[in-house]
């Protein structure tokens, strides 16, 4: 029988991964990982595919125990990551003894850590992904006592020196704002011009995120833009990112799980890097938007993949110098 | 370059095209065989294309492709594009039972007050004409349609709801639409229908496709009973 993973306290979990890609045309949103930079890292760091199944975590405490031998890495909000009690590192592969408990405590700062195995484990998927649809009604929240069928084992890497970490791979980790204040860069939206002056009050004050914000989007309270233009918008389809003013006193950033079209115009869009971020803001906190040129965004952006592609590599590297199984592709 | 679109940058990982200079149903055809022709040359990156009634949204990965080479391709694919050229797939036809008004329509009322018309005439407006289908959209695939025959369109709810049944018809603007499945949202409704929009168990999930038309045909809230579990399928003949 496969060894499994039990979950023991599920808090706010899913299985999730980068999102259903290419459905978009059948009017399917994207969804996937809040944060997509957290999760392909703690996947490469396992030396997975980085669009393999994982563990999205979400603000609560967390606790599993694998019924065999495994390699972890979370990634994410900082957090306290233990096994057997003993404090061990994110952003680094931990090897994790078969029974022993992995436990994920004070998610603090951000708002999700991702949990992945060597090997990953089974999971349904719809259309192409295991990334839950909250409107499909796709994906269960785990609880406690569920089981993940594990594809593999990892046999136990040991060090002469606990304490000393075994790895140290360099993982690309953000850095996490100390106070509740965070910086997100967006780009001029096709309906700036709808706005008029009112534009610019986007980049003036701070904007507050409101408790009704959720992976489909984030709702912002502040001295918001207002449009100018009147008349009907068609609907039509919007991308991951798009700052709307739908009415009121709220800016609304759609996230991964927005429907695909709507008919407001869209003043900014937020960037490719800055999504990642923008999935670790907790209701309360406050962001401050700035401007980005769109070669300042696709730079930052492929900035941030390459260092995961250099992470890759010397994953490989690290592996084999330890004689870790590396798990098939996809 | 030509003229029949406009293409604007929407963030650091799509582009919006959008169709000018034409009337509504050939724009529609356009960004159709538009998102059709990227659909066919499988851009390097390309992940997402929502073609709407008059634009089209392409989504990439801008590490795997970048907005020079997606904006080539598609001002080199509408170049070849031209009227009554395009794709015309078969056109199947939908009949789709709604009960109209009370807890299944709530807005009813609203919506015949705003447009100056009774109940039951907005209901013949509604019910009266074959709808075509111009794309799905939000949420989880939606049937958008062209709006009915209203003698002006008609406008969103103030304050959208948290939830919306499945199998509510609702309208806004030009538009109508059926919601397959509990969201919000921020259209009027006008009726419910008891038959199933969509099924997660086929792919696609949903039978209809752009092109296709609906008819809504008027029940009692009393037939609703007659429709268990009842996939919305395409009539033959």
């Amino acid at each position: 029988m496969a060894d499994t993973l039990t979950i023991r306290t599920a808090g706010i979990t899913t299985v999730q991964d980068l999102g259903r890609v290419g459905r978009a045309r059948y009017g399917l949103p994207a969804n996937g990982a809040a944060d997509q930079h957290s999760p392909r890292v703690a996947n490469v760091l396992c030396g997975n595919d980085e669009r393999a199944p994982l563990l999205e975590i979400t603000a609560l405490d967390f606790a599993c125990i694998p019924s065999g031998d495994i390699l972890v890495a979370v990634t994410g909000a900082p957090a306290d990551v233990t096994v057997e009690g003993v404090i061990r590192p994110q952003w680094e592969p931990v090897s994790v003894r078969a029974g022993e408990t992995i436990r994920v405590t004070g998610i603090r700062q951000g708002l999700r850590v991702y949990l992945a195995v060597l090997g990953s484990f089974e999971a349904e998927y719809l259309q192409g992904s295991c990334a839950p649809d909250t409107i499909l009604g796709f994906g269960p929240t785990l609880r406690d006592g569920d089981q993940l069928a594990l594809r593999t084992g990892c046999p136990p890497i040991d060090h002469p020196y606990s304490r000393i970490p075994l790895f140290r791979l360099h993982a690309p980790a953000p850095r996490f704002p100390t106070a509740t204040a965070w910086t997100i860069d967006v780009t001029d939206g096709p309906d700036r011009a709808e706005f008029g002056d009112t534009a610019a009050r986007l980049f003036g004050g701070p904007f507050t995120v409101s408790p009704q914000s959720n992976h489909i989007g984030l709702r912002l309270r502040g001295d918001v833009p207002r449009r100018v233009s009147q008349g009907e918008v068609l609907s039509r389809g919007v991308p991951i990112g798009a700052v709307e003013i739908p009415a009121g006193d709220e800016l609304l950033v759609l996230h991964r799980g927005r429907g695909v079209t709507a008919g407001y115009p869209v003043l900014a869009v937020v960037t490719a890097t800055a999504l990642s971020t923008l999935g670790q803001v907790r209701p309360g906190h406050t962001i401050r938007f700035r401007h980005r040129t769109v070669d300042q965004a696709v730079n930052a952006y492929r900035a941030e993949r390459n260092a995961i592609d250099l992470l890759r590599t010397r994953v490989r590297t690290t592996f084999e110098a330890l004689d870790i199984p590396v798990p098939d592709a996809g | 370059m030509t003229g029949n679109v406009t293409i604007t940058d929407c963030g650091d990982s799509a582009l919006i095209a959008k169709a000018v200079g034409m009337e509504a149903e050939e724009a529609w055809r356009l960004v159709h065989a538009l998102a059709d022709a990227l659909d066919a040359v499988q851009l390097t990156g390309v992940h997402g294309v929502v073609a709407t009634y008059d634009a089209l949204l392409v989504e990439f990965d801008c590490a795997g492709t970048d907005h020079d080479t997606v904006r080539r391709v598609l001002w080199h694919e509408a170049a070849r594009i031209r009227p009554g050229s395009t794709r015309q797939a078969p056109s199947r036809r939908f009949v789709v039972p709604v009960v109209y008004g009370g807890e299944y329509g709530p807005d009813l009322p609203e919506v015949a007050a705003q447009l100056g018309l009774d109940e039951s005439e907005v209901i013949a407006l509604h019910s009266g004409a074959d709808l075509t289908v111009r794309c799905l959209g939000a949420p989880a695939g939606a049937p958008m349609m062209d709006g009915p025959a209203f003698p002006r369109p008609v406008p969103r709810l103030a304050s959208p709801r948290t939830r919306v049944d499945p199998g509510s018809v609702a309208v806004a603007g030009r538009q109508a639409v059926i919601c397959p499945m509990p969201s919000p949202g921020g259209w009027p409704l006008l009726g419910r229908t008891p038959v199933r929009v969509l099924d997660l168990h086929s792919d696609p999930l949903t039978a209809y496709q752009p092109g296709d038309t609906f008819r809504f045909v008027p029940i009692t809230p009393e037939q609703w009973d007659d429709y268990p579990d009842t996939p919305l399928a395409a009539c033959h003949g």
